[in-house]
């Protein structure tokens, strides 16, 4: 089993910050299901799968997984992934908002910069929420993907759009008049 | 009788010819065309039906009944012609009169030519397709002397010219009219119609034009519709006296249109005299008067209705929102019932107790009843005041309608769970301070509240009887065993409250007098030595007490207080003097109840057993308060205690909606829970439909409530979202 410590030292052998996103996407490869460690056969799994066998290979190997993560028909997984993965109690089902915003910006910073950058702003600004579910997390990716941005002309709070969305665009369209 | 067979009969036609006389035609018409110019001459008596008949029926049966036929049409043309003429040489007044002494002659002479010609009328007519004789008849005269170019018009103008000097008030020979009326409707419907009714119709609908005009200058709301309707029966008389009834309902319809529907929004609308006025002063005969003329024209009726209904909304709007009436409660909700009962009347009185009005005042008070979210509050005060001492010494069924009338207010309240919420507060402090003026009035109104929202509703207030009476029973039964050794003792007297069924209060510290600790003791322990299993506590906020105090110069008085107000009273026996601070470590009450407690008994004229010093209204800290020796009161028994229900401060106001909204969580999300789990999926408005339908008996939900609700439910696993349409919801069994 590879450790925290042992992960921090993959990371520099493979020159990649151990808070690159590439390093989830690389768990998710491996399916791995406590945060921070990689068992024997999680690590297997995911080294097989990359087909590398050495820690250059692997490297190598990072560039074809973006992309593979990167295809719509694969993000939908990974992004979920991307939530289980950071609950780390036994009976967990959400994160704090903290922990939310950066997890955010990791995984659909790029994507997204815009959608991301102002959620971010409206979860550390508002008070009704202190986590975030599953079911938000999944509905903001939908969002992501549905509304027009920064229009938000097809955005219908009569729909069964989680709350919390409701509510960040409300405070958008406070914000933008 | 011979009996040789019979010979055959047998018919021959004549064998020699029949010599007809050539001239016998000629000769024959010439008798009967004689005999039609003495009818005309009215010279008839001379003549011999009989051997008229025979002549008429001779030519027809020798074939000659075309030259009798075109005979008969050339001499009656000529004698129309002439009465045509004098007809038309008629000057002036005499006209009409000619025309119709002309025509009943016309017609008797008709009758004779045709009961002579009746066998040519019968045979040779039909079998040619002519025109019968009678018929015939008529023709002629429309055709000679009606259509006659000067005649045409001059009838038709003067029957039009008499119709505009009755309209003007002149009396008018109305048989005369009546007569040549119905001439034309004789000869043909659309003789009627084209030389009289269409022409009748047009200046009609000018005149009243004109009229209609003139009126709405001059008249008021009231007085205009008065002339509209007198306008309106007239013409029905006209009608009826002289005119074809089928054309009753196109001259009211041109009266209606020109008189009324072209001027209803300026009617109705009228400052000082229009239909708000009208409502206002309760004016039943105008406001009747309005409806069953509106009543007759398309959209004559909404007009009214909308503008009532928009006046009572506002109206109720006005009542509901005024700062000053809110300060009432029980004369607030009275001025509701007062506007209800006068807009009953005038529905009932003027408006025929149309349904669809009756629907309009109902939706209008449901809309303003529940513009204030204390409408619910207040209902409930005014029937607990109604319940303490407004229904004292009134007949049973007076009691019913008040009763009824609060049931038909509570129907309009959104929120009904506010209402029992509130009415849980108010029974439970008229029970206990034993403040009800009639036990059967307070089982009715519950009877009716089961009936309106069935038994769930009432259940718990029944129970808060039951505890009532099961209360007296057991104190019966702790006294009877227990009496004896109680003897000195201060009397108790208690209700044992089943938790569910009462409002919740929270317990607070209060330190009981040692007076009463005995006894209390005693019957706890008599209590749950009969009911195992079982827990009692004290409720210090809702108890009284009666003490007999003696004052400085000797006067005795019974005091009726409230469980706090003895605690600190019960202190003066021991002390003269006691600051706030000493007060309340002795009582362990907590603050803000134990300042009141001590304001209504030291700050308040005419109740003041205590004194304070500083002299404030306000209690401070390190305040001090004495056995008030001086205190004076003109009756024995003086009430000091608070347990009567009053109107909420804003705090406490506050408190109650939080309680309700917390209150409402799980019946949403029961309701959730139910309708997922008979449908399977659904999508999020239809939930939110189905929700609110489902409550709307109790409350009406709020649908960002309800998407709260639906998400917690997401998160403890009863619903998913469906993967493929994420507009469905899914129940998870």
């Amino acid at each position: 089993m590879i450790d925290p410590e042992g992960i921090e030292t993959l990371c520099s052998d493979m020159e990649v910050d151990h808070t690159d996103v590439r390093i989830l996407m690389l768990a998710w490869k491996m399916k791995a299901e406590k945060q921070g460690y990689f068992i024997l056969e999680e690590w297997r799994r995911g080294l097989k799968a990359l087909r590398a066998d050495t820690i250059n290979k692997l490297k190598k190997a990072l560039p074809e997984l973006e992309k593979e993560v990167k295809r719509p028909s694969t993000f939908v997984d990974f992004y979920s992934y991307a939530f289980r993965y950071c609950l780390t109690e036994e009976k967990q089902k959400s994160i704090d908002i903290e922990s939310i915003c950066e997890l955010l910006d990791l995984v659909l910073g790029s994507q997204f910069h815009a959608q991301v950058n102002l959620f971010i702003q409206y979860l550390k600004t508002q008070n009704d929420y202190k986590v975030i579910n599953m079911d938000q997390w999944m509905g903001f990716y939908r969002f992501c993907n549905e509304i027009s941005f920064p229009e938000l002309s097809n955005y219908d709070p009569n729909l069964a759009w989680p709350l919390i969305l409701d509510n960040f665009v409300e405070w958008l369209k406070a914000k933008q008049s | 009788m011979s009996s040789q067979r019979k010979k055959n009969f047998q018919i021959e036609a004549f064998k020699h010819r029949v010599v007809v006389d050539p001239k016998y035609p000629e000769k024959t018409w010439k008798i009967l065309e004689h005999a039609i110019h003495e009818i005309y001459n009215h010279n008839a008596s001379g003549l011999s039906f009989e051997e008229l008949y025979r002549n008429a029926y001779n030519m027809v049966l020798h074939k000659f009944g075309e030259k009798l036929y075109s005979g008969l049409v050339t001499t009656v043309t000529s004698h129309l012609s002439e009465i045509s003429k004098s007809i038309e040489a008629a000057q002036g007044e005499v006209f009409l009169e000619e025309l119709n002494r002309k025509w009943a002659d016309h017609n008797k002479a008709l009758q004779m030519i045709r009961d002579i010609l009746m066998y040519m009328d019968r045979t040779f007519i039909p079998s040619t397709h002519k025109t019968p004789v009678h018929e015939l008849g008529l023709n002629l005269w429309r055709d000679v002397v009606i259509h006659s170019s000067k005649t045409q018009t001059r009838l038709r103008d003067t029957l039009l010219e008499l119709v505009y000097r009755e309209r003007n008030g002149e009396v008018i020979n109305r048989g005369l009219m009546r007569n040549v009326i119905k001439m034309l409707m004789d000869l043909g419907c659309s003789v009627y119609q084209e030389d009289f009714e269409q022409h009748f119709l047009e200046v009609s609908a000018d005149f009243y034009r004109l009229e209609s005009q003139q009126f709405i200058e001059s008249c008021d709301c009231g007085d205009y519709l008065k002339k509209a309707e007198r306008r309106l029966n007239e013409e029905m008389e006209r009608v009826s006296h002289y005119l074809d009834t089928r054309s009753l309902d196109k001259i009211t319809n041109v009266v209606e249109k020109e008189m009324i529907e072209s001027h209803m929004h300026r009617l109705v609308h009228m400052e000082n005299s229009g239909l708000v006025n009208m409502l206002v002063n309760d004016k039943y005969e105008d406001s009747g008067r309005m409806y069953n003329l509106f009543r007759r024209v398309p959209a004559g009726l909404s007009i009214v209705r909308d503008v009532m209904t928009s006046y009572i909304r506002d109206t109720g709007k006005q009542l509901v929102t005024d700062p000053e009436r809110l300060r009432d409660p029980v004369d607030f909700v009275q001025r509701l019932l007062d506007l209800k009962d006068k807009y009953d009347q005038i529905i009932s009185l003027a408006f025929g107790n149309d349904k669809t009005f009756q629907n309009a005042l109902n939706s209008s008070f449901e809309y303003f009843i529940n513009l204030n979210a204390r409408s619910p509050e207040f209902i409930s005060l005014f029937v607990d005041d109604k319940l303490r001492k407004g229904l004292r010494d009134v007949s049973e069924e007076d009691v019913e309608v008040v009763l009824d009338k609060v049931m038909m207010l509570f129907r309009y309240l959104q929120e009904k769970d506010v209402f029992e919420k509130y009415y849980k507060q108010h029974l439970a402090k008229r029970l206990l301070a034993g403040k009800t003026v009639s036990d059967d009035a307070e089982r009715s109104l519950i009877v009716k509240l089961k009936t309106e929202c069935g038994y769930q509703f009432t259940s718990k207030l029944e129970g808060m009887f039951t505890d009532m009476k099961t209360s007296q029973d057991t104190m019966h039964g702790f006294y009877a065993s227990h009496g004896a050794e109680l003897g000195d003792n201060p009397t108790l007297a208690v209700q044992v409250l089943t938790t569910g069924s009462w409002p919740t209060q929270p317990s607070a510290t209060c330190n009981l007098p040692a007076e009463i600790l005995g006894v209390c003791e005693k019957f706890r322990s008599y209590y749950l030595g009969t009911h195992t299993g079982r827990r009692l506590s004290w409720q210090t906020n809702m108890g009284t007490a009666d003490l007999k105090a003696t004052f400085g110069k000797g006067q005795k008085h019974e005091l009726n207080v409230s469980t706090y107000q003895m605690c600190a009273l019960m202190l003066f026996n021991n002390a003269n003097r006691l600051s706030y601070k000493e007060i309340e470590q002795a009582t362990e009450i907590p603050a803000s109840d134990l300042k009141r407690c001590l304001q209504s008994l030291a700050c308040v004229k005419g109740k003041n057993v205590l004194r304070k010093e500083p002299m404030s209204k306000e209690i401070a800290e390190d305040d001090a308060f004495f056995f008030n020796d001086k205190f004076t009161s003109k009756l024995y028994k003086v009430k000091i205690g608070t347990v009567v229900a009053q109107r909420e401060s804003e705090p406490e106001n506050q408190e109650t909606r939080q309680r309700v909204e917390e209150d409402r969580k799980p019946q949403i999300e029961a309701a959730i829970v139910r309708i997922m789990k008979s449908r399977r999926t659904l999508d999020h408005n239809n939930i939110v439909a189905e929700v609110t339908k489902q409550l709307q008996a109790r409350f009406l939900p709020n649908p960002v409530v309800i998407k709260k609700r639906i998400e917690s439910l997401i998160e403890r696993e009863f619903l998913e979202r469906d993967k493929n349409d994420r507009k469905m919801y899914r129940y998870l069994a």
